[in-house]
């Protein structure tokens, strides 16, 4: 890619950046409700370890961090990323992306990228402050370790794109996004990790879960900041991340090319 | 208005709203599965964990999977029969109230009808189910008097569910242009009653039980259907927090109503 192709997709990423900006009041609030989503998995995990040392292999400490990491990650890249490729293809603005010279696979990545950087930064303040009003919870002491999960998080971002873009994809054949969105959120929870850590799951589907992309999501960067995994085996979940990011932009490719086809716009 | 007038309003505004969507079935289908999925995989999430544990703070799977489901099941009716309250930022902002303002029939019947939110039919199935389930498994002895008490319950968790979702909404009168932020995130507090209340500390139990009364719709008729009898007498407070939830939303509703200047063209 030429330094002037480069140029045009960071000042798309500028712009999105700067869009959740503008809309602050939703962002912040849209931020808060998924706090109260955390408040109230923490009391019920609080609940479910009162009178248990470890369950599933995690202790509460453990499962304290858990939560934190996965509200972190999925954080990173929220709503306005999801529903900025949706609302694209349904108000018909697609029709003016096909005529300009970028590409939008591309240019919907940089405009993720750019509101991802901006709601993580400050998912990652608001979780420090919260982290340290709560004991016991577990930090990694190396910095090797936050290195690696840092690289996890940003793998975690492209294979999140992959999937939120290819299920935007499929508002060209239907006229709605709430169910595609609703449906891909339940889909991506559960087979990430993001409601209960894999290892809970009974044995067929936990094999199921990491055969599967969702994984890299939340179980990734989770098992590498909760030190569950050795700096060999978190470099090879790592480059599993980067395979699923580049298959998932693969297919991504090659639903595109089949979507265009399909387009209707409405109005003139 | 008389009531019978104002059923018979509503189930006229009602059809009309149905024959709109039906024309998108295939957002039909969509919408109502994966309501349905988002429950079930709620409910395999508590089932993940009730298989490694037997009980949380005393409460068994089935009358968590109940509070659980009632949480969805009177969202579903929300949606099902009331979705235009979920309309009302925009019927404000794009100044399409005004239309209603004309018309000799309650505003706020009008609102209700503004919309039909098919996944209500996705939730109010698999909720459905998994009351009935929680009910069946749940080691209760009916009696006639058991069983009346609960419709009742049933009863006053929709009211308030369904008061609450327009009281949330009416901050569209005084939020502008602020999308459905705020109501998501009052929608969002519903979650707090999905779990037992006794999980929670003093303030977030006083708070969901008064100012957005959710534990009437789950907690409290849990409590009362499987006999916990540390918290016997609680849910007869349910027809007050109902009624009080009603006339709130109502006073909410209209006092926005009198500050609405619709929008200059």
């Amino acid at each position: 890619m030429s330094a002037i192709q480069i140029k045009k997709y960071r000042s798309i990423a500028n712009r999105s950046l700067q869009n959740v900006l503008a809309y602050r009041t939703s962002y912040v609030i849209g931020f808060l409700a998924n706090a109260v989503n955390l408040l109230a998995i923490y009391f019920l995990w609080h609940g479910i370890y009162s009178g248990r040392a470890e369950v599933g292999g995690y202790s509460w400490d453990q499962m304290k961090t858990y939560l934190l990491v996965t509200f972190l990650a999925n954080s990173v890249l929220s709503w306005y990323s999801e529903t900025s490729i949706s609302g694209k293809i349904l108000d018909g603005s697609v029709a003016v992306d096909l005529l300009k010279p970028i590409d939008f696979q591309t240019a919907r990545f940089s405009e993720t990228l750019g509101a991802s950087l901006l709601e993580g930064g400050m998912s990652a303040i608001l979780l420090i402050l919260f982290a340290s009003f709560l004991s016991g919870i577990t930090l990694p002491h190396s910095l090797l370790v936050y290195v690696l999960f840092a690289l996890s998080l940003l793998g975690a971002i492209l294979v999140k794109f992959g999937v939120v873009y290819l299920a935007a994809l499929l508002c060209f054949w239907s006229t709605g996004s709430m169910g595609i969105v609703w449906t891909r959120i339940a889909v991506t929870n559960l087979l990430s990790g993001a409601l209960v850590p894999l290892a809970f799951f009974p044995d067929w589907l936990e094999r199921l879960a990491l055969y599967l992309p969702f994984q890299s999501i939340i179980h990734t960067p989770t098992m590498i900041f909760l030190q569950q995994t050795g700096t060999l085996e978190s470099l090879k979940l790592i480059a599993l991340q980067a395979f699923w990011g580049i298959a998932l932009w693969i297919a991504g490719k090659g639903m595109w090319n089949w979507a265009v086809r399909q387009v209707t716009i409405h109005g003139g | 208005m008389r009531v019978s007038r104002m059923f018979y309003l509503y189930r006229r505004l009602y059809v009309q709203q149905l024959k709109a969507i039906l024309e998108y079935n295939k957002d039909f289908y969509i919408l109502m599965c994966s309501a349905a999925l988002t429950q079930v995989l709620g409910f395999v999430f508590l089932w993940v964990i009730y298989d490694r544990i037997p009980d949380i703070n005393g409460w068994q799977f089935w009358e968590v999977t109940f509070m659980y489901a009632m949480i969805f099941v009177t969202e579903g009716v929300g949606s099902l029969f009331f979705e235009g309250t979920w309309r009302m930022g925009r019927l404000v902002n794009m100044g399409e109230l005004d239309r209603y303002l004309l018309r000799p029939v309650p505003v706020v019947l009008q609102v209700f009808c503004t919309g039909i939110g098919i996944n209500g039919l996705g939730n109010l199935l698999i909720g459905g189910v998994i009351i009935w389930q929680s009910l069946v498994h749940g080691h209760i002895h009916w009696t006639l008097g058991k069983i009346t008490i609960t419709l009742l319950l049933l009863l006053t968790a929709v009211i308030i569910r369904v008061s609450i979702n327009l009281a949330a909404n009416s901050a569209a009168f005084w939020i502008k242009n602020a999308g459905n932020a705020f109501p998501l995130m009052v929608h969002n507090l519903a979650d707090l009653a999905k779990y037992p209340l006794t999980l929670f500390p003093q303030a977030i139990r006083v708070f969901v039980s008064t100012v957005l009364p959710y534990a009437f719709i789950s907690f409290y008729p849990a409590t009362y259907i499987f006999g916990k009898s540390d918290w016997s007498g609680w849910w007869m407070l349910a027809p007050v927090a109902a009624l009080g939830s009603a006339a709130a939303a109502y006073g909410i509703f209209r006092f926005g109503l009198s500050r609405y200047e619709s929008t200059g063209n």
